[in-house]
């Protein structure tokens, strides 16, 4: 790809690449800036923070941490959010590979109605649903349970987490699965022992997506709970400001507690997300 | 075509019932009922009453969801008319792979990964008036007459909350990222035979073959814009006097004062401009394939 005119634009490629640079190393700063402040300032103490923002903290206040656990209750709140956060993953993937099993894998009349129908719900905004869903969690009777927020955690990603999964499900050669058939596997041998094994990448790709949704969900959350024993973090979160009252560096080590799970996991399954976005809306 | 078998046929159905059973719960019956209720007029409680259309008469009636569409309009253009072609320059210069550019690619997205609620008070903190870096920054800069309450300024509120997502282009520069990567390297190649600078290659090769997904970003962008309702919940609950109120937070308020009819048909609004936005969106970028 090097441009073979490139001595002739020498000054204006020089220009350009220092204009580039930039620009990246704005986003770059404007990215990281606000949060390393905030994980410096978690280790202040207030009248510090108060004297100067800027400087860096005298001696590094660990004792802030501990404080955050303490104030904010933050041990119950990560436990409820890993409860609804793992069981809406679980459920939301295995329904999602069982329909795209079928969506995929079989022809059959009203299949792309039935899809097409599927996929049109990624774009609507679900925040304007308060009123149904609220009446559904109260019909059902589980108002402020964390199953009616992993029932519907589950529901409000079927169209995305299938769109992903039958993405991957429909790159398997159909040879596979007719060896299967020849062996004698049946309708669900062929699914968990052939096609789920197989798929296990766009399968990972959707959960992980699934699960920092989760994790961050916030509206339903607050809407679906009252109860401190069944809310969620980003609920928990918001009520920093009330418990913590003047003690600002404890909250800020309250908020770096619960950005670190989101992190270590992007970190982790950094390649499924990327490649999750990718074919979701490339493809799209 | 190959013959489906009765003992296949039975698991299709079983396999595909609890996806379509939990969308025809949470998906298509909501939206009817939205439609529905947005003509009456109930508690939650009591049994609705038929009004006709005096929900839609009164809410836009209302100054405060008037205000509410129009910052909804203003969130929309940020998305979609700021950040998305941000996320678009960036892109274009990461896809040269300058160095660290998966280093980079990787720290854009964080953002995105961390909720909306952190990061909102995370923002806060940062236009606090008392302790807040940006008043920091700016009496560094000698810019100190411009410090101020940045949340509980009429004037400023509504940015302050609108612009600091706007930069957070991560998102949106990885779909695009990916679209550009799997344009064939030839036509590169071909145009720089020709003479064609960077620039140009920029210009005629890669944005036209990028557009549908510059379509897909911008609508996902004014999509997310008009459902928008964290950032303002947090930091500002639509204050000051109503500065940044916006669509979901006046239904979210209309829910607290029992007012579901009303709230519902705010709903639909949102729902019918979303479809606007999309269709027309959709219909500006439809590629020569589909």
């Amino acid at each position: 790809m090097k441009n073979v005119l490139m001595h002739k634009v020498d000054f204006k490629t020089k220009a350009g690449k220092v204009l580039m640079w930039i620009v990246l190393i704005f986003f770059l700063f404007y990215t990281l800036m606000p949060m390393v402040w905030l994980v410096i300032s978690s280790l202040k103490t207030n009248t510090e923070l108060m004297g100067s923002p800027f400087s860096l903290p005298s001696k590094l206040r660990f004792e802030n941490y501990a404080n955050a656990f303490k104030v904010s209750g933050l041990g119950i709140l990560f436990l409820n959010s890993i409860i609804v956060s793992l069981g809406a993953t679980f459920l939301n993937i295995m329904i999602a590979s069982m329909a795209s099993f079928v969506l995929s894998r079989f022809e059959f009349r009203f299949r792309e109605a039935i899809f097409s129908l599927l996929v049109i719900g990624i774009l609507v905004p679900i925040n304007s649903l308060m009123v149904p869903y609220v009446k559904i969690i109260n019909k059902l009777g589980i108002y402020d349970t964390r199953f009616a927020l992993i029932l519907v955690y589950s529901a409000i990603s079927i169209p995305i987490s299938t769109f992903i999964i039958r993405g991957f499900m429909k790159t398997i050669p159909v040879e596979l699965e007719e060896a299967g058939t020849i062996d004698g596997c049946n309708f669900y041998q062929r699914f968990f022992k052939i096609i789920f094994p197989l798929s296990r990448t766009g399968i990972v790709t959707a959960a992980t997506l699934q699960f920092l949704y989760c994790w961050n969900e916030f509206i339903y959350s607050m809407l679906l709970t009252s109860s401190q024993s069944v809310r969620t973090i980003q609920v928990g979160i918001r009520y920093f400001s009330n418990q913590f009252t003047t003690d600002y560096t404890s909250m800020y080590a309250a908020i770096v507690i619960s950005i670190i799970p989101s992190l270590i996991g992007y970190i982790t399954f950094q390649e499924q997300i990327i490649s999750g976005l990718t074919s979701g809306a490339v493809k799209g | 075509m190959r013959k489906i078998s009765i003992s296949d046929k039975i698991g299709m159905i079983l396999f595909l019932a609890p996806a379509v059973i939990l969308f025809t719960v949470f998906f298509v019956y909501p939206v009817g009922f939205i439609l529905v209720t947005s003509f009456t007029e109930w508690d939650g409680m009591s049994s609705p009453v038929f009004v006709g259309l005096r929900n839609y008469t009164t809410i836009f009636k209302d100054p405060i969801f008037r205000l509410a569409i129009r910052n909804n309009i203003g969130w929309v253009i940020a998305g979609g008319f700021i950040q998305v072609p941000l996320a678009v320059i960036v892109a274009l210069m990461l896809s040269k792979k300058p160095f660290g550019w998966k280093a980079l690619r990787t720290i854009y997205y964080f953002p995105n990964v961390i909720s909306t609620v952190s990061l909102s008070m995370m923002w806060m903190a940062v236009y606090n008036s008392e302790y807040g870096i940006l008043n920091g920054l700016l009496k560094i800069l000698g810019l100190g007459h411009l410090q101020r309450n940045w949340l509980g300024d009429l004037h400023t509120a509504f940015y302050s909350v609108v612009l600091y997502g706007v930069f957070y282009i991560g998102y949106f520069m990885i779909i695009l990222l990916a679209d550009i990567s799997s344009i064939p390297k030839s036509y590169y190649e071909a145009a720089s035979i020709d003479g064609a600078t960077k620039i140009q290659q920029d210009f005629y090769i890669t944005l036209p073959m990028i557009k549908g997904t510059i379509g897909t970003c911008m609508t996902v962008a004014m999509v997310y814009g008009l459902r928008q309702f964290e950032q303002t919940y947090v930091m500002t609950n639509g204050g000051p006097a109503n500065k940044t109120m916006v669509m979901v937070l006046y239904l979210f308020k209309k829910i607290g004062d029992f007012k579901y009819g009303i709230a519902d048909a705010s709903a639909v609004v949102l729902l019918l401009i979303g479809s606007l936005v999309i269709l027309t969106v959709k219909r500006i970028f439809r590629t020569e394939n589909n």
